[in-house]
């Protein structure tokens, strides 16, 4: 069954059932406008309609904080390699940060492979939720393409009324479907409502910037020099909200801690990021990045330019979280659209 | 294994609530003293000790010429010396008193008996004697002592992190307090807290000294579109942070002072 439908009523119970595959993680409102993935255990509490977390479910593929290997250094330079897993079932993921997982896979599994995300990676079940509107004016899912499922799930729900649409994409999908009996046949009335909802969708998701999107990486070679970034700069607190938030923003630090024994420790890592002022000095003192308007302009370019180079890839989602958290309000779409009038790229 | 370390805690111009978060380590307690020899800590022994210190762990400002002989004292007798708390290393609430007179200052606190109390500028540990570690905060979070002090009997560096509390914020994924609306001194104060206050719902009083290289200029475009005024501001900011020389927004508030 690829296709199946699941009435709302039965969401309840589905929920209490996805427990057997792990953890329930689900949007839930921390106040009116701001939600996070937390673990649910009661349906009720799963925020069906919500804007993007202030964290991107990247939490849970590579944790803040997160061990890597133990050692005792009686021992000499012996590790223990260390990867604390749990089954988790993320529900209600928007096909924003289903797309920003799927950056995540391919830089982990690119070589070095990545064992401890890749690990991980396998516990985590992922049932993705369609955004039937915007979420608010942050979204670029338009310029980016991305506002319709594009895989990266093991089940994906479209809210249609009273009931969800579901499309199976994995095996493990299917196996949970097969096992929860409330799931019904799709039938042809159910595709004509997703398409209707499709068209509708297609009619209201459109480039929030008038740029051609392909001629994105071009346009942020050709701008490296832009006036822009010299503006974002001189506006730039440097607090790294913007890439905390990013659901691809991957870049760690790794540091030992030592037990209080003094002789056993551990080895961990913790999310860094090119926006703090030690991201990119050396040894000598030398920033290679000491500039914030340098650091703001690598960081577009590591969402516009080098990664479409690298994995052929845009690791710009649109989720919009980086515009909504920052606090000089240095907005996304405005700086693409001020780059593209820099660099003569905006459509008129 | 070798000899336990002899470590000494020792108090200046405080309250000693720095010390008590060391009393209330609980059971992390006692796994530290499987680690160190205590030989003096007012708080919780009365003991002394008058040999060499490996490690002192200094609280308190330095803020009269008594204090500044003792620290010397203290300094000579010690390998390695921890400033300990915000009052130790930025100065703390205690640099209030360098926006005074002195001798204004000193009669407005002590009245007649004035004449018998020396008094200097409010002074952070390391402005009098070299410091080799800084555990900042007001009072000091307890993980990030423990920290630091494993660094110091190790005797390898520790990092104070030079970015600002937003980045632990984020990770503790708190609703900013900007977005509702408070104003909040985390975006130019120095993190390693885990954002402990505002994890609890109080704003950051920026009580661990500013980050390095803050954005002056921009946070003040920050306040502008937030209505924020850079006095509430800059009130706000001395309450820890009046030992610090300001660059960009003190020199645009001295100005408006001037007018």
């Amino acid at each position: 069954m690829e296709y199946a439908v699941l009435p709302k009523s039965a969401l309840g119970s589905f929920v209490d059932a996805l427990r057997q595959y792990g953890k329930v993680i689900a949007p839930v409102a921390k106040s009116e406008r701001h939600f996070a993935f937390e673990e649910v255990t009661d349906a009720r509490d799963i925020a069906l309609k919500y804007i993007p977390t202030i964290l991107p479910p990247k939490k849970y593929f590579m944790p803040q904080y997160e061990t890597l290997a133990e050692y005792d250094i009686r021992e000499g330079q012996k590790l223990y390699p260390v990867v604390e897993v749990e089954h988790i079932v993320l529900f209600g993921v928007h096909t924003c940060d289903l797309a920003g997982i799927q950056c995540l896979d391919v830089v982990f599994s690119d070589r070095p492979k990545d064992l401890n995300y890749l690990v991980r990676r396998g516990y985590v079940t992922i049932i993705g939720l369609e955004c039937n509107e915007y979420c608010d004016q942050y979204a670029s899912c338009g310029l980016m393409g991305t506002f319709l499922p594009q895989g990266g799930y093991d089940l994906f729900f479209t809210d249609l009324g009273d009931y969800f649409f579901v499309h199976v994409g994995t095996q493990r999908g299917e196996d949970i479907v097969a096992n929860f009996s409330l799931f019904q046949r799709a039938e042809s009335r159910h595709f004509w409502d997703l398409q209707l909802l499709r068209a509708k969708k297609a009619e209201i998701f459109r480039p929030e910037v008038p740029v051609d999107r392909f001629l994105l990486p071009r346009m942020f070679q050709e701008g490296f020099e832009a006036k822009v970034w010299e503006d974002v700069g001189n506006r730039c607190l440097s607090c790294a909200n913007c890439t905390n938030v990013c659901p691809t923003c991957y870049c760690f630090d790794v540091k030992d801690v030592m037990n209080l024994d003094l002789r056993t420790g551990k080895r961990i890592r913790v999310w860094d990021s090119c926006q703090n002022e030690p991201f990119a000095k050396i040894a000598s003192g030398e920033s290679f990045r000491a500039e914030r308007s340098d650091r703001k302009r690598h960081r577009f370019n590591r969402k516009f330019s080098y990664p479409v180079k690298r994995y052929n890839r845009f690791f710009c989602t649109g989720c919009g979280r980086c515009s909504r958290v920052c606090m000089a309000k240095i907005d996304l779409k405005e700086t693409i659209a001020q780059l593209a009038r820099e660099t003569g790229y905006l459509k008129v | 294994m070798m000899k336990a370390p002899k470590v000494a805690f020792f108090d200046f111009t405080c309250c000693e609530g720095c010390q008590l978060q060391v009393a209330n380590l609980g059971e992390l307690l006692l796994e530290l003293l499987d680690s160190i020899d205590l030989v003096e800590f007012r708080e919780t022994m009365s003991e002394r000790w008058d040999g060499v210190y490996d490690v002192a762990i200094v609280e308190g400002s330095i803020t009269t010429p008594h204090d500044v002989a003792r620290i010397r004292k203290i300094r000579e007798r010690s390998k390695t010396l921890i400033a300990y708390g915000s009052c130790a290393t930025i100065g703390g609430v205690n640099g209030m008193k360098n926006a005074f007179d002195l001798e204004e200052i000193k009669r407005y606190v002590y009245g007649e008996s004035a004449k018998f109390f020396e008094t200097l500028p409010t002074k952070p540990v390391h402005e009098v004697v070299p410091v080799e570690y800084f555990v900042h905060g007001c009072p000091v979070y307890q993980p990030e002592f423990l920290e630091v002090l494993k660094c110091a009997l190790l005797g390898i560096p520790y990092h104070v992190p030079d970015v600002a509390v937003c980045v632990e914020c984020k990770f503790n994924e708190n609703v900013c307090f900007y977005e509702r609306g408070i104003t909040c001194l985390g975006p130019i104060t120095r993190a390693g807290c885990n954002s402990w206050c505002i994890n609890n719902g109080n704003i950051c009083y920026g009580c661990r000294g500013m980050v390095s290289n803050p954005n002056e200029k921009g946070f003040l475009e920050v306040l502008r579109q937030y209505g924020i005024s850079l006095e509430f501001l800059l009130r706000r900011m001395d309450m820890y942070n009046a030992c610090r020389i300001l660059k960009g927004a003190g020199m645009v508030y001295e100005e408006k002072r001037a007018h």
